[in-house]
Formats: structure tokens, C-alpha cells, sequence
């Protein structure tokens, strides 16, 4: 290849307290390409994003940036150098114009005097926006524009940065751009990612396989730190890449597979006609004791809104859901806990826990009553039953007095599921089980998620890949625009191919 | 450029780095050490057997409201209101005596509990924010105080006899301090040891899971605030019957001084951390440094600016901002 290296790694390593985030590879990336970049979570891929962005200084090894070594201080000073991130929340702000979002803490660049010129800026917002071939007008606030209009924004912005820098290839990394899009966005982001490629690189970072092969010039394979491997992007197989993340065989062992049990012929929960305005059509199905059912779908499909229905975070406009057989109501999400019911959030730092008090204060949160003596709480027992189901979900921390904010993301999520363990949960509503959490945490889940199953919970789950979904379940229910298109058997001497239930997803 | 922005941490940030680690309640028990150091060196009356009573009799009224106040602030929000309370109860008492004797006290707390059981109702159901909710509560209550009595009412001398419920001694101490101590223990249990005071640490420190997890947030709002409302009342009936006399301005000044030891005590006004304990010794604190700066003779009105320094610097060492994306 003749084109010149932008930015090179060489022997590049970072440490965090227990765990090896990057081995010390090397990488070179360069300039006017899109490079995908898979792995696991935990694998390394945003370790060494943040340190091309500057959030993080490598512990050893070299960064080199256009051929010279560079610390970089922080996402300031990388967009000083040329390097931009695209975040997955973003970063826009919603009560600001387009305008105003392009060219914040940059409006000096258009003062005259001590005024600035708001006509200045918007002509140059519109030359910026027609630029990357974008038709928005300069003067809507953002909070009106869709997921994939900020996108754009927040592209045009990082590019217009690079040029007031004068670089002549800026870098840009986009961290899962696709997760709040359209289909029809996601193409319209891939056609303009591939025009800027004609000046400038692009990074990219997707769980999504099917996308990073079809757009990028090369892909990158990292796993527990380390490098594996690159190829060039369009003619990669996308099984072989999975085979190289994960660094197993898929059909054996994985996802504790061979744990699987068969669920048992008794309906534990049934939802009849279930729908939300707009967003679900009617939908039908059962639970089983013992079963891990899946829910898969695009964003999109009416899958988050469905369990939240089941949670009681949110209602639905009619249908009704009955439990062991009893039609109940759950309106808000104490009644779906008075069922049993328990939901284990995607976010749990927002949602699961509260980071702030102790692992005892989490798990026992929902069972303060069976914790009291003579009408108080007891101190004793309340350190009994945080011990016990600590010991029991294998929680590793100094003592249960620690903080949750202070446990590893894999640590939150047990704490997370030991309280409702211990409120007795006998259906569990599991999103995104191994979000954020490191390979050999991600095993102890699945292997909670096995033996909870073999004592006989239920277990509704939706996952970070579409192979996690088929690994870990009984049987799984495609959502596909608010309707349930399909619904597929997974026994673990028979799982289904990915690539066939993509069909019906898409 | 913003690049002076970067690497560097704000001063405050690099003191408490030095600290970090300790809990909160440390600080205010090392300001605690220092201001009885300092004062007992200016002043030779200041460790008296006398002064320390002084100081012992309104701690007792400062912590009352203060052991309402935070709940309110461990929920995540404040209760402006308490001074207002302690105002109406005040005349409400002193309004009372006459008829109704010693039942003029119940019907003073109840006045109090409903008027916080009414903040937390505005607060909750309405979704308004404690500190509009209460700042214009607390305007109501003391215009219902001057509606009942413009000018300040003073109690019967036919009904001293009722009033030593507070001003009198049980076993030669001061039933006020008794009084004190009872109302430290029982806002304590109420924190520690019931689920209502569990639950609400819990929806001070993570709204969103407390309602997940199945918490009434609305009923444990209400309750903290009228909890607050109790605290207020009980100083209110405390200090209208020491000073024989009760009027629409009285408990005005408890408005700050009640989040002052709550603050100083280092309770994160983030709500969901600190408590009933810490709450404690913000009041010593506070008690001494009032009775401190008058006995040396620092001017009355020097003496506001000081509190004011005090009470910043205090939230600055407590106040946990990484919670905030923005100060507002």
C-alpha cells in the first residue's frame, strides 16, 4: 500500500487495576480509509480510542501521529491534532441552533470587536453543512433534528475543527454511529462517511459485523488486548471474524452451551394480544418455567418497549398479561415485583443501582421486611443476607460495606442480580446482560443465567450480538417493526445460524 | 484556546484530594475541635458550666429543625419552609395556651406536621421543586402567622405551669437538653432501622432505581417533608416556650442555620448521603461558633458574613460535584 501512515502504535499498552486493556500491539492506520475495528467488549477497541482522543495516556509503548510521537491531554487538544470522536450519545447540545452547536467555544472566530457576527456564522454553518452535502438548515435548534441530523452535526463540526487547525487528513472516530439510526439514515451516514474518506480517515467501531465489512477499506481484529488480525474489508467473512473475536469455536462450550436445560411444559407467564399505540402491534406469547426466551429485534422493533410493559416502567394501551395462569395488571413497577417479576436494567449505573450506598444497602433494598426484629431493621440479619447472596452470585469485593460505584462493571451486575435473588424473583427481564463487562465476566453470567435456569426461573433476555441471543436461549422471538415476525427454536444440539435470522430481522 | 482548561484542577479539588478519604463527618468534627479551641483561648467564660448551657439549650432548638431539615435534604431537595413553620407554630402555641393548656402543644405539632405533610405534597404529586414548593410555602405559613397575630403574643402568666414541659428540670437537667436527646434518638431510628428511612437514602442517591425497585417515591417524599415539618414544629413549641412568647418573625433566622449544620455536618445536598449523625455534630458546630462569636464580641452583624464564609466552605469540602454535569 502506498498511502501514508497517519497514525502508528507501536508496542502499545495500558493497565488498569486487574485487568490488561491493551498487550502491547502494533497498528498503523492510514490516511483517506475507513478502518472497522471489531472485538468483544473488553477487548480493547475503546481503551484505544480514548487513547487517540487523549482521555487516556498509554502505560507503555509509542503513539505516533503523523510520523511524530504525541501525548495527547485531552478530547481538546486530539480535535487540535486532527482527532475527533463521534460519541454513541452524542454530544450536542438540544436547546442550541445548529449554528450555535457547530461552532461552540469557537465563536471568537467570527467576532469583530467585541460583538460576534450571528450572520457570519450562520453563512459559514451553511457552507460547512452544504459541504458534506447535508440539507439543514443552520438555524433549527438540534433538539428538533433526528438521532442521525446530530450525527451529521457533530461531523460537520469535528471536520470544520480540523480545518480551523489546518489539517489537511483529520481523524475521525465514530463509536457505534448505527445503534440510534434508520436503515435509510445508515446508508445516508455511509455514503457521506465515504465521500469525506476522499480526505480524511474513519475510524469505526460496530458491533454490527454485516456494516463494518460491507463499508470499510480494512478491518482490524482485536480480542482480550491484543491484536489478531486485519483483511481487507470486502471480502471478509463474517463468521471467520466472529471465530477470531471470540478466539473459540462458537459451536461448542460457548455461552455455557452445554449447561442448557429444557425448559419445563409449565407457563409461568402468558401475554395475550399485548400493544402499545404506535410503537407494538398485538403480540402473543408464553413463558415457561426454566425457559430463557430471547427477544430480538432492531431498534425499532417494539422489543425494549415490550419488557418494559412486563417491568412496569411503562404501560401498554391494551392486551392483557397473565401470571401462573391469573390475568394481573401492572400499571407501575412495584406490581410487577409483587408478581415476581424482576428487571434487570441495561444501564444499571442509572437504573440498576444506586452507585452511591454499599453492596448490602443493593441487595437488600428490596427485602428490608423480611430483615426486621420487633419492627426495626436488624443490622445482623441485614449483613447475613447481603453475605449470603454475595457468596451466592460471587460478588468479589473486600466486604459488603463497599461502595457499588467503586465494583467493576461485571461486580455491579451481579450485585444487581443478587437483589433479586434475594427477593425471590421468579421471572427475570434481563437487558443486555453483559453490556460493558469483560470476557471472563461475561462467562460467570452466563453461567449464573444457566443455573438459574436449571432452578427453574424464567428468564426473558435481549443481548449485545444476535449470537449471545441464539447462544444463550431456548427459543427466541424476532421483533420486526413493532411485529412479531418469527419465532425460532434453539436447542443446543441445533442453534440456528446467524445469518438466518438476520433475514427476518432486517 | 480552552487549553488552560486542561490538566489543571481546581484548587479546592487538590485540598480534598489530600483529605479524600476520610468521611465526611470528620470535617465537621475537626471544625468542632478547632472553634471550642479557639474560643476557649479568647474567651475565659466561654468553657463555663453556665455557657455550656447556654450553648446546650439552643443546640437543642437548632437540632430539632435540623433533624427535619435532613430528610428533606437527604431526598435530594431542601425545605425552606421550616422557618416559617417554627413561626406559625409559635403563635399558634402561645395563641392556644390560654383555652387548651397542655393540648396546645399537640395541636402546635400537628400544625407543623400537616404543614410539612403539605410541602410534601405540592412536592410530589404536583412534581414541583422542594425548593419553589417551600419558598413559597413558607411565605403562606408566615402570613397565617401575622393573620393570627400581627404583634408578637406572649404567654399567659396563668399557663408557666404548662410550659415547664420544656423550661423545667427532670432529675436537675434542663428538659429541653432531655428533649434534645430524645428527638436525636428517634429521627436516628427513624434513618437507621425503618424501611421509610432506608428508602429514603435510596431516592436521594438514585431516583430512577428507587421507582424501579418498587419504591413509592411519592409517599417517601411526602413523608420526608413531613418529617421536616414534625422537626420544625418541635423547635418551634421549643423555643416559643423559652422565650414565653411567640411571633411571625421567629424562626426566620432557623431557615439558614437549619441547612448550615446539615451542610457543615457533610450531608451532600445531592441527597443520599450523610444523615441523622452528621447532622449532629453540624449543630455543635454551629451552636458553638453562635455562642463563640458573641462571647469573644464579634459585631452582630460581622457575625452574618462569617456564617455566610463558613457555609460555603463547608459545602466547597462536602458538596460531591462529580454528581452535577453542570453547577447550577
Amino acid at each position: 500500500m502506498e498511502k501514508k501512515k497517519i497514525i502508528e502504535f507501536k508496542g502499545i499498552r495500558k493497565v488498569f487495576p486487574g485487568v490488561v486493556a491493551l498487550k502491547g500491539f502494533d497498528l498503523a492506520i492510514y490516511e483517506k480509509e475507513i478502518l472497522g475495528l471489531v472485538g468483544e467488549n473488553g477487548a480493547g477497541k475503546s481503551t484505544l480510542m480514548k487513547i487517540m482522543t487523549g482521555n487516556y495516556q498509554p502505560d507503555g509503548g509509542q503513539f505516533l501521529l503523523r510520523g511524530q510521537p504525541i501525548v495527547l491531554g485531552g478530547s481538546m487538544e486530539a480535535i487540535e491534532h486532527g482527532i475527533g470522536m463521534v460519541f454513541q450519545e452524542g454530544s450536542i447540545l438540544p436547546n442550541l441552533t445548529v449554528t450555535e452547536n457547530l461552532f461552540l467555544c469557537h465563536e471568537k472566530e467570527f467576532s469583530k470587536g467585541w460583538f460576534i457576527s450571528e450572520s457570519a456564522m450562520v453563512a459559514e454553518a451553511r457552507k460547512a453543512l452544504e459541504e458534506n452535502g447535508l440539507d439543514i438548515n443552520p438555524t433549527t435548534l438540534c433538539g428538533n433534528l433526528s438521532p442521525a441530523q446530530r450525527q451529521m452535526v457533530e461531523i460537520t463540526r469535528l471536520l470544520w475543527l480540523s480545518r480551523l487547525y489546518r489539517h489537511e487528513n483529520p481523524i475521525l472516530i465514530l463509536d457505534e454511529p448505527t445503534t440510534v439510526l434508520l436503515e435509510k439514515e445508515i446508508k445516508t451516514l455511509f455514503e457521506i462517511l465515504n465521500r469525506i474518506k476522499e480526505h480524511a480517515t474513519v475510524i469505526l467501531i460496530s458491533h454490527r459485523l454485516e456494516e463494518i465489512i460491507e463499508n470499510s477499506d480494512r478491518i482490524v481484529v482485536l480480542k482480550d488486548g491484543d491484536y489478531v488480525t486485519e483483511m481487507p474489508g470486502k471480502a471478509a467473512d463474517i463468521f471467520k471474524i466472529e471465530q477470531l473475536m471470540v478466539g473459540r469455536d462458537m459451536v461448542e462450550g460457548y455461552y455455557r452451551r452445554n449447561e442448557q436445560v429444557d425448559p419445563t411444559d409449565t407457563v409461568v407467564l402468558e401475554v395475550k394480544d399485548l400493544a402499545i399505540e404506535s410503537i407494538l402491534e398485538p403480540i402473543s406469547f408464553t413463558l415457561h418455567k426454566g425457559e430463557i426466551l430471547a427477544l430480538v429485534g432492531l431498534i425499532g422493533s417494539g422489543k425494549e418497549e415490550l419488557v418494559k410493559c412486563l417491568g412496569g416502567s411503562m404501560q401498554a394501551t391494551q392486551g392483557s398479561i397473565y401470571r401462573n395462569g391469573k390475568r394481573i395488571s401492572i400499571k407501575q413497577p412495584k406490581h410487577a415485583i409483587a408478581h415476581a417479576i424482576g428487571y434487570i436494567p441495561i444501564d444499571r449505573r442509572i437504573e440498576g443501582l444506586a452507585t452511591d450506598l454499599d453492596i448490602a444497602d443493593n441487595i437488600n433494598m428490596l427485602v428490608y421486611k423480611k430483615l426486621k426484629s420487633r419492627g426495626f431493621i436488624n443490622k445482623r440479619k441485614e449483613r447475613d443476607n447481603a453475605n449470603h447472596w454475595m457468596g451466592v452470585v460471587k460478588v468479589k469485593a473486600t466486604s459488603h460495606r463497599m461502595k457499588c460505584g467503586n465494583l467493576s462493571g461485571g461486580n455491579q451486575q451481579k450485585v444487581v442480580l443478587g437483589k433479586w435473588l434475594s427477593a425471590d424473583a421468579e421471572i427475570l427481564i434481563v437487558d443486555h446482560p453483559t453490556r460493558g463487562i469483560d470476557v471472563g465476566a461475561k462467562d460467570e453470567i452466563y453461567h449464573h443465567i444457566r443455573q438459574l435456569a436449571k432452578q427453574g426461573k424464567s428468564m426473558i433476555i435481549m443481548c449485545d450480538t444476535l449470537e449471545e441471543d441464539i447462544g444463550l436461549c431456548n427459543r427466541m422471538l424476532i421483533l420486526k417493526d413493532g411485529k412479531k415476525v418469527n419465532e425460532v427454536s434453539c436447542p443446543p444440539d441445533a442453534k440456528p445460524a446467524p445469518t438466518d435470522i438476520i433475514e427476518s430481522i432486517v | 484556546m480552552q487549553k488552560d482548561g486542561i490538566g489543571k484542577q481546581p484548587a479546592i479539588k487538590r485540598i480534598k484530594g489530600r483529605v479524600a478519604g476520610l468521611p465526611a463527618i470528620s470535617y465537621a468534627l475537626g471544625m468542632l475541635v478547632l472553634f471550642i479551641v479557639i474560643f476557649a483561648v479568647g474567651s475565659a467564660t466561654f468553657l463555663t458550666r453556665y455557657n455550656m448551657l447556654t450553648i446546650g439549650n439552643s443546640a437543642a432548638i437548632l437540632l430539632a429543625v435540623a433533624m427535619g431539615q435532613v430528610f428533606a435534604i437527604l431526598t435530594g431537595g431542601i425545605d425552606l419552609s421550616v422557618g416559617g413553620i417554627m413561626s406559625l407554630v409559635s403563635v399558634v402555641l402561645m395563641k392556644t395556651l390560654e383555652p387548651l393548656g397542655f393540648w396546645a402543644y399537640w395541636l402546635s405539632l400537628a400544625v407543623g406536621i400537616a404543614a410539612g405533610f403539605l410541602n410534601g405534597l405540592i412536592n410530589s404529586r404536583f412534581r414541583i421543586p422542594s425548593f419553589i414548593t417551600t419558598l413559597g410555602s413558607n411565605g403562606i405559613f408566615m402570613s397565617i402567622a401575622y393573620m393570627i397575630s400581627i404583634k408578637p403574643l406572649s404567654a399567659p402568666s396563668s399557663s408557666f405551669g404548662v410550659l415547664d414541659i420544656v423550661n423545667g428540670t427532670t432529675l436537675g437537667i434542663r428538659n429541653i437538653m432531655l428533649l434534645g436527646v430524645l428527638i436525636f434518638m428517634l429521627f436516628f431510628v427513624i434513618q437507621r432501622y425503618t424501611i421509610t428511612g432506608r428508602n429514603i437514602m435510596l431516592l436521594g442517591s438514585n431516583e430512577k432505581m428507587s421507582w424501579l425497585s418498587g419504591v413509592d417515591i411519592f409517599k417517601v417524599r411526602t413523608i420526608a417533608f413531613t418529617l421536616s415539618g414534625f422537626g420544625a414544629a418541635l423547635a418551634g413549641v421549643m423555643l416559643a416556650s423559652n422565650l414565653y412568647s411567640g411571633y411571625p418573625t421567629l424562626g426566620t433566622v432557623y431557615i439558614l442555620n437549619s441547612i448550615a449544620s446539615v451542610v457543615i455536618g457533610g450531608t451532600a445536598m445531592t441527597g443520599g448521603a450523610g444523615g441523622v449523625l452528621n447532622t449532629l455534630v453540624g449543630v455543635m458546630v454551629m451552636s458553638v461558633i453562635n455562642n463563640g462569636m458573641n462571647i469573644i464580641g464579634i459585631d452582630v452583624y460581622a457575625q452574618q458574613s462569617f456564617l455566610g464564609v463558613l457555609v460555603i466552605i463547608a459545602v466547597a469540602i462536602s458538596f460531591d460535584r462529580s454528581k452535577l454535569s453542570v453547577i447550577k
